[in-house]
């Protein structure tokens, strides 16, 4: 019986070997100094964000292959849910397995740091966007200052509300050091106003039901908040919030503006959103990884990533953005605006 | 003698899985590809090359040693859906406590740290095992329960905040033990010593057996005698300390503990006993197995990064691996049963069916 279920489990690991392609060289050395990896890690596989991430990536990968006569492969190892642990594990795994660099997004920097370090100890540069891990080897940041993201919301929030009313924060994963240096942003601006109250902070898992369940149970408990102060757009990603909240009562400032969520502007539910160019995290962080590692050039090591704001006024042009770094799902009723 | 023991190994529980794994590493081995490395400039295997092993290890360490005290438990007919939460909350309080004692001598940090961890654990099998006993309600609610209470517990006292652990914590986890440069064997040692340490417990102590007999039958082993509701509360306490080692070895090696720790990981943990071959009815049950299970867990897990598969589909792989094992295993224990039944039909039997399924 042992043979037959260790036949069984070998018959179907090679028919995944056999999928997988075979035996193939990685590395650049492997194949005469023309190919060249980078291991993407970012926090979750189920997060659009980071979706959007490796669709920059690549493009910046094709568009490298093609002009610098190597070939440049994003090796997609992102774990399917927040998880230090598992981010660590697959750093280690990306050296082993050959890659060229290392392209993270740190769910937790402090459980990342010793595999970080030990990837640029044994040649393998690392670079961060997003989420930094600040106190490792890493020869580069891309991304925007955090506190004054937070605070780029809170300030936009007190314009919408007139200065006054009671405000509730929805922070994502309260152990991503990036989305609390935002809340705190939040919280340090909320101080120029004094019409206006934080009831809470509130966490969530990073998944959009579970953002857009958060929201509803605040605003259950908190019938008199007129204003979400959102660190990031998990919760707009669903439509429930569409129907569940009344923009004449509530307004919405949040960080991101993806296809999905731009019919939160368009009903004037959340009036501004400040988008982060995601496509660019995996774009631009790709061209400077390939810069560093292989043109041996110097590169900062902070690049900043500036938030574009979204209104109706330029929904179209946004919009349009959008489609143009290959999002498929921009809804043709906004690509069709003048603006 | 030598043909006796020749049938003993090949009926073994463990030598389908090993056979298993060899296959698949050899399979790898020749499906990978090779890369330069950086420092060295020689071409390495993707796969066959120590640190990827040793990676594997350290990777399957946690889950093989909660998988030996997961392991009790199913023996003993119970579950514990606990041991990721105990695994966080031991981690939290242990970088807590190291915090609050601020620096301190080497081996103090680690005497400290290990000790807090397994107290903690240690309060939490018991929390465990004396609610299972004295409310009577299945271990499957009451560890459910503790799950989300522990994690709860330690979201609140540590604020999410990840902790950072003394660098004396890590320098231990991590010591090369002179196999050079980042190669840690650290966490492969104590999942072998623990792996080693369960198999001894389970087959060559009393308190094994009756582990054993609970699982196979606890009325029966109630009317012979045996303290069934201490043997329930030994196995949750052991169930809790092995998950306090490697909250220990997990916080050490990566260097900081969090509340969302291990989360997910008791699936990971019953998956690695049940692919070893534990009975979830009872009764059956291996330590060495379950490592190998955990081993090849983690194997399955490499292949999709060694092979460049989609690796949104490692769940999926894993999930139909353990049911094809369960499935597999049933059979097994149907055919086995209806040969020992046709065996004592012929005559007086030689052999205890159950004694012939336990750890081997």
């Amino acid at each position: 019986m042992r043979t037959l279920r260790g036949m069984m489990t070998v018959a179907g690991l090679s028919v995944l070997a056999a999928c997988g392609g075979g035996k193939q060289e990685s590395g650049a050395a492997a194949s005469g100094g023309k190919t060249f990896t980078i291991a993407l890690i970012a926090k979750s596989s189920t997060n659009p964000v980071f979706l959007s991430g490796k669709q920059g990536a690549e493009a910046a990968a094709a568009e490298l292959s093609k002009s610098e006569g190597v070939t440049v492969t994003i090796d997609w190892l992102t774990p399917p849910n927040e998880d230090g642990t598992v981010q660590a594990q697959r750093i280690a795994q990306a050296v082993d397995g050959g890659a060229n660099a290392i392209l993270l997004s740190a769910s937790d920097a402090g459980k990342v740091l010793g595999a970080v370090n030990a990837a640029v100890d044994r040649g393998v540069p690392v670079m961060t966007f997003d989420s930094d891990v600040a106190d490792s080897k890493r020869f580069s940041f891309y991304g925007g200052d955090d506190a004054a993201m937070g605070r780029q919301v809170m300030d936009e929030l007190a314009t919408q509300m007139g200065g006054k009313g009671k405000i509730a924060i929805f922070g994502g994963n309260q152990n991503a050091p990036n989305l609390q240096k935002r809340v705190n942003g939040v919280k340090e601006a909320a101080k120029k106003y004094p019409g206006m109250t934080i009831v809470n902070a509130f966490y969530h898992a990073e998944t959009p039901q579970d953002a857009a369940a958060e929201v509803l149970r605040v605003m259950n408990a908190y019938p008199d908040v007129n204003g979400y102060a959102m660190i990031g757009g998990w919760a707009l990603f669903t439509q429930t919030l569409l129907t569940d909240l009344n923009p004449a009562k509530v307004k919405i400032v949040s960080i991101d503006a993806l296809p999905a969520q731009l019919a939160y502007v368009d009903k004037g539910l959340a009036p501004v959103l400040f988008a982060q160019p995601t496509y660019s995290w995996g774009y631009v962080s790709v061209k400077t990884i390939f810069d560093h590692v292989y043109k041996k050039q110097d590169v900062p090591a902070h690049v900043q990533m500036d938030l574009v704001r979204v209104s109706r006024d330029n929904l179209g042009a946004w919009a349009r953005q959008l489609k143009d770094w290959g999002f498929t799902d921009v809804d043709p009723k906004f690509l069709a605006l003048p603006k | 003698m030598l043909r006796a023991l020749g049938r003993s190994v090949a009926r073994s529980q463990q030598l389908g899985l090993l056979a298993v794994l060899f296959v698949l590493g050899t399979a790898l081995t020749l499906a990978a590809g090779t890369h330069t490395d950086p420092l060295s400039g020689r071409t390495v295997n993707d796969f066959l090359n120590a640190h990827t092993l040793i990676q594997m290890a350290t990777d399957a360490s946690a889950f093989a040693i909660m998988g030996v005290g997961a392991t009790i438990v199913i023996i003993s007919g119970g579950i514990d859906l606990s041991v990721g939460a105990v695994f966080a909350l031991s981690g939290v309080v242990m970088a807590m406590v190291l915090r609050a004692a601020g620096p301190m001598g080497p081996a103090a940090t680690v005497a400290l740290g290990l000790s807090a961890c397994l107290a903690v654990a240690l309060l939490c099998g018991l929390a465990n095992g004396l609610m299972v006993i004295g409310l009577g309600v299945h271990p499957f609610i009451i560890t459910l329960g503790t799950m989300w209470i522990l994690r709860g517990v330690a979201f609140v006292i540590s604020h999410a905040e990840s902790i950072l652990v003394p660098a004396a914590l890590t320098s231990v986890a991590k010591a090369s033990m002179g196999m050079g440069t980042a190669l840690y064997p650290v966490p492969l040692l104590v999942m072998v010593t623990t792996t080693v340490a369960g198999m001894f417990y389970l087959t060559r102590t009393v308190m094994g057996r009756h582990i054993f007999a609970v699982g196979g039958n606890a009325e029966a082993s109630r009317f012979s005698g045996l303290n069934v509701g201490r043997i329930t509360l030994g196995v949750f306490v052991l169930s809790a300390l092995m998950a306090g080692v490697a909250a220990f070895l997990g916080a050490a090696f990566y260097g900081s503990a969090t509340s969302s720790d291990a989360n997910g990981y008791e699936l990971y943990v019953i998956a690695s006993a049940v692919v070893g071959g534990a009975s979830l009815t009872g009764g059956k049950g291996s330590a060495v197995s379950a490592m190998l299970g955990a081993l090849l867990i983690v194997m399955i897990r490499q292949a999709i990064r060694t092979l460049h598969l989609d690796q949104n589909y490692e769940w999926i792989i894993i999930g139909g691996a353990m049911i094809v094992a369960v499935v597999l295993d049933q059979g097994g224990t149907k055919l086995l049963a209806r040969r020992i039944a046709r065996a004592g039909s012929a005559g007086p039997s030689k052999s205890n069916p159950q004694a012939s399924v336990v750890e081997s």
